[in-house]
């Protein structure tokens, strides 16, 4: 090397001033908007709806006091012991009906020579990406009294073969239901085991079925417990099959009596029994999820990866290869591919029964009835730009969230960091509760009622921690010293984030984003408070039909929503390379 | 101009104590290097001078300007501190050119783009990275990246250089070579350089002065001479270069010096003045050590045990009585040798 010289270098001649920061440095001001903005859209709806609990009369109401009667007339009320009981059963059922399924697919499809293994995975996680309430459509109009399947089944037997409109019949659906979910978590589990783990477990002696009981099936603990627990709240919390299933013959969960109280109530709903049935709801939830966070602690036992991505073993099944690839075929055939075709035929037909030739029944008058309808028309478009701008504000909003918590000397990041997460605890539909009851109980929010902004504001409040939950990661992988170089270079704190931290977290940005179109496109239980006439979004139109018993045009709206949904997910992956579940 | 004041100083972590009460001060100019085990305090200290880290307590000027005062409750955020820091991953924006990670310090300085332009090329040729100005970080290799790494840190006349050990990922010998260089460099800028390593042999090759750390306290401050002939504690013997223990009482006095009743009861003379009486630790670098064919002055018999080759030399491991010593030698040895202890290589350290 040669003899440098940096004389010149040093030489101060004044072209460059040693202070750099020009005008004023806003990354206070930012930190502190960040956690204002959050504390009123998390606090907003949550701290009307504990009042209302404990409120005598209603919210708005001047004359009111503190008591606990809300919470005595709740237990009191006829039927309430029933309702706590169906909520429990439902769950229960579902729930582990969940993660019998999703946890013996994860591990057939991610860790055996299964044939057609790999479409398999793809169709398996379709529920996912529309919702309950499109997939609970589906099962009545094939699996429901009068359904397609039901009728056929009858007219070769003779009797009914099943019953959907029942507690058990609603845990089996929501159970399939939410199985994707637990599928999902545990294939990322499962595919992360380093495959020596298996080998090394052969090479003591175990057989290839031994080595996946002792080896595989503990290192997916974490996904199955974390899953567990999450599918609990999902069906605690559900809304659409209780009350498409339950409702019609009586059987009352606690999202249903809310739903029916707090908005279906004829004349002046209850709004106190409403508030204490929802606190209740709420605590159920947060204890849950605090649980889980304690059953999380010590998932460390369990990380298998450190970094390098080791190949993937295959346990042989053998002679049993076939046999399983039917079963799961069939699951997926019947409980998934049937259920979407369901929806998706009954849309184009005025009539769906497997004694009238479908051939004949064929119509777009369904769609001619959404299309006619300007209500319906504004639902679809409402459903669009909320999921297409409230997600891009989401997401922004979520990201400088994310920053603030992690990547400032902001003196309360970490009481962010808390808040940012406890909209998860969050049921829908408390949430939407809670929103109503913001637009009463908060100044200026008033302005927003009957409009779209404020279920856009609902769903980015209900959503920031799935968010900040899937940005996060990004950012820590981000090595702070990048940060720091910039702020040591004379960047201020605000400038750091848009120069270094904002175009590395791009990719994570995106893929936050579609998450979220997704979310808000299917979501309609946190909107149900809060939609007039001029605001519907699709999930609340159909509800409606549904009521008036126009199952054509549900189904037609459902299927808008399915194309929409597969459309946008085609796009995310091809144009924006964005990877939505693996 | 730009003398670094580091008064009073710690940091502590809830009970652990990083850096215990620092007091130091570093002249304009200086390449001082912070020496020390992994835990010493000796990047705390690096990060605290650069505002990435707070102080708990204490005062951190330059050239007279405080960043960091508790008393006063004076912050400087780091990017108002006209400091350059290279760090030891380089944390090059993996987003942006060399051409423009050098740029963004002078952006943001709103400096002319004809003079970002000259500075830059500047910068790149005094690193020798010009043919690389238009690659991404990840096109380089580790050493081009920490060529670069360090131009950005010398581009808008920063008023210290404050380097975390910035050789560490690289090669054995691109490091010796890198030493070299970065050591010129600084001297041809002049510009007060603080580096922290846990290299004892880069510290001695580089450095003006050496902070020694231990458990976040100063255990001896020198130029790299005064630290290997006359370290003030046996960690600082031990921690640089290498050192044999022995125990030992002061039996006497002579020729200025001190005797020395070793547990096999030998007796040396050392050049250190020690009251009579005191229990000592006696040491001597392996390479002090000198081979002599027959009894002598301050020569004591060792048994000699295992011999490692080491290229250039010969390390025996020798035993008197109980205690172990280490001797460099290019003579073989046989089962028995008479070592030499010259006395102006005997250290004595008193014990508590």
């Amino acid at each position: 090397m040669t003899q440098p010289t940096g004389q010149g270098l040093m030489q101060r001649t004044g072209d460059v001033r040693p202070d750099p920061m020009q005008g004023r440095d806003y990354s206070r001001l930012i930190q502190w908007a960040v956690a204002a903005v959050l504390v009123v859209i998390v606090a907003g709806p949550l701290i009307p709806i504990l009042l209302q609990g404990v409120l005598s009369a209603p919210l708005y109401s001047a004359e009111n006091s503190f008591s606990l009667g809300n919470f005595t007339r709740l237990f009191a009320a006829s039927g309430v012991g029933t309702m706590v009981w169906n909520t429990v059963a439902f769950a229960l059922i579902a729930t582990v009906i969940a993660q019998v399924v999703g946890a013996s697919m994860a591990i057939l499809i991610g860790r055996t020579n299964l044939p057609g293994r790999a479409w398999m995975g793809e169709i398996v996680i379709w529920p996912i990406f529309v919702g309950h309430l499109v997939i609970a459509f589906g099962w009545v109009t094939m699996y429901g009294p009068s359904g397609y399947i039901s009728m056929f089944v009858r007219s070769l037997t003779g009797v009914q073969p099943w019953d959907l409109y029942t507690l058990t019949g609603m845990g089996v659906v929501g159970g399939l239901t939410l199985a994707p979910m637990a599928y999902l978590f545990c294939i990322g589990a499962v595919m992360k085991i380093d495959g020596q783990l298996e080998d090394a477990a052969r090479s003591v002696g175990a057989s290839p079925f031994r080595a996946m009981l002792g080896v595989t099936l503990p290192m997916m603990r974490p996904a199955l417990v974390y899953s567990t627990m999450t599918n609990l709240v999902i069906a605690i919390e559900m809304l659409s099959i209780p009350l498409l299933f339950g409702a019609p013959v009586n059987i009352s969960t606690i999202t249903t009596f809310i739903y029916q109280n707090g908005l279906k109530a004829v004349g002046q709903p209850d709004y106190g029994l409403v508030g204490a049935a929802s606190v209740m709801l709420l605590a159920v939830v947060l204890v849950l999820i605090w649980a889980q966070a304690g059953l999380m602690r010590n998932a460390a036992r369990f990380v298998s990866v450190k970094g390098k991505a080791s190949r993937v073993t295959r346990l042989d099944l053998g002679r049993a290869r076939w046999p399983l690839a039917m079963l799961l075929g069939g699951y997926i055939f019947f409980f998934i591919i049937l259920v979407f075709l369901g929806v998706i035929l009954r849309a184009f037909v005025s009539f769906l029964s497997p004694f009238v030739p479908i051939g004949s029944a064929l119509t777009l008058s369904n769609f001619q009835q959404i299309f006619d309808s300007e209500s319906h028309v504004r639902a679809i478009l409402n459903s669009l730009t909320i999921s297409a701008v409230g997600g891009a504000v989401g997401v922004a909003f979520a990201l400088l969230v994310v920053v603030v918590a992690m990547r400032s000397e902001f003196r309360y990041r970490r009481a962010l960091h808390s808040i940012a997460l406890l909209p998860r605890a969050v049921p829908g539909i408390v949430a939407g509760l809670g929103i109503f009851y913001m637009l009463i109980w908060l100044p200026g929010f008033s302005i927003l009622r009957g409009t779209i902004w404020i279920i856009a504001l609902a769903y980015i409040m209900r959503y920031v921690s799935l968010a900040f939950s899937s940005i996060a990661p990004a950012v820590t992988q981000i090595g702070d010293e990048l940060d720091r170089g910039a702020r040591i270079s004379g960047a201020s704190w605000w400038r750091t984030m848009r120069d270094v931290v904002f175009p590395l977290v791009k990719p994570a940005a995106f893929a936050a984003y579609c998450l979220l179109f997704i979310q808000f496109f299917k979501d309609y239980v946190t909107a149900s408070f809060v939609t007039q006439a001029g605001s519907e979004v699709i999930g609340t139109s159909m509800l409606g039909l549904w009521n008036n018993g126009e199952n054509g045009a549900v189904s037609a709206l459902a299927t808008i929503q399915i194309a929409v949904t597969i459309t946008f997910i085609i796009f995310a992956r091809r144009i924006m390379g964005v990877k939505i579940y693996g | 101009m730009a003398d670094l004041v580091i008064q009073n100083f710690s940091r502590r972590y809830g009970a652990f104590v990083a850096v215990d009460d620092m007091t130091l001060h570093i002249n304009d100019g200086e390449f001082v290097t912070f020496l020390g085990p992994s835990g010493c305090g000796k990047s705390t200290t690096l990060f605290s001078i650069a505002g990435l880290d707070t102080p708990t307590e204490g005062r951190i000027s330059i050239g007279g300007k405080p960043l960091f005062d508790s008393q006063t409750r004076t912050r400087v955020p780091p990017e108002r501190r006209n400091l350059g820091l290279v760090f030891q991953s380089y944390a090059l924006w993996p987003h942006m050119t060399a051409r423009e990670n050098l740029a963004y310090p002078l952006r943001l300085r709103k400096v002319a783009k004809s003079v970002q332009q000259s500075r830059i090329d500047h910068a790149l040729s005094l690193v020798e990275m010009t043919e690389f100005a238009e690659r991404y970080p990840f096109e380089l290799s580790g050493g081009q990246q920490q060529r670069v790494a360090l131009a950005r840190a010398l581009v808008y006349q920063p008023d210290l250089l404050l380097l975390d050990e910035p050789l560490s990922n690289l090669d054995a010998k691109l490091r010796e070579r890198a030493r070299v260089w970065l050591r010129e460099l600084q001297r041809s800028l002049q510009l007060t350089t603080i580096y922290v390593t846990h290299d004892q042999f880069e510290a001695l090759a580089i450095s003006d002065k050496i902070v020694v750390m231990n458990k976040g306290r100063i255990l001896q401050i020198g130029t790299p001479t005064e630290l290997y002939e006359r370290p003030s504690s046996p960690f600082v013997a031990d921690f640089l270069g290498s050192a044999n223990f022995l125990d030992g009482q002061v039996v006497g006095q002579r020729d200025g010096g001190s005797v020395v009743r070793l547990r096999t009861g030998a007796e040396l003379l050392s050049a250190q003045h020690i009251a009579e009486g005191a229990q000592v630790q006696l040491a001597i670098r392996p390479e002090r050590i000198v081979i002599r064919d027959g009894v002598g002055d301050n020569t004591v018999l060792a048994d000699v045990g295992a011999e490692i080759y080491l290229g250039s030399i010969l390390q025996y491991e020798t035993r008197l009585g109980e205690e172990m010593l280490r001797v460099q030698t290019t003579r073989r040895l046989g089962e028995k040798a008479h070592l030499h202890l010259p006395p102006e290589a005997v250290m004595l350290y008193p014990v508590n």
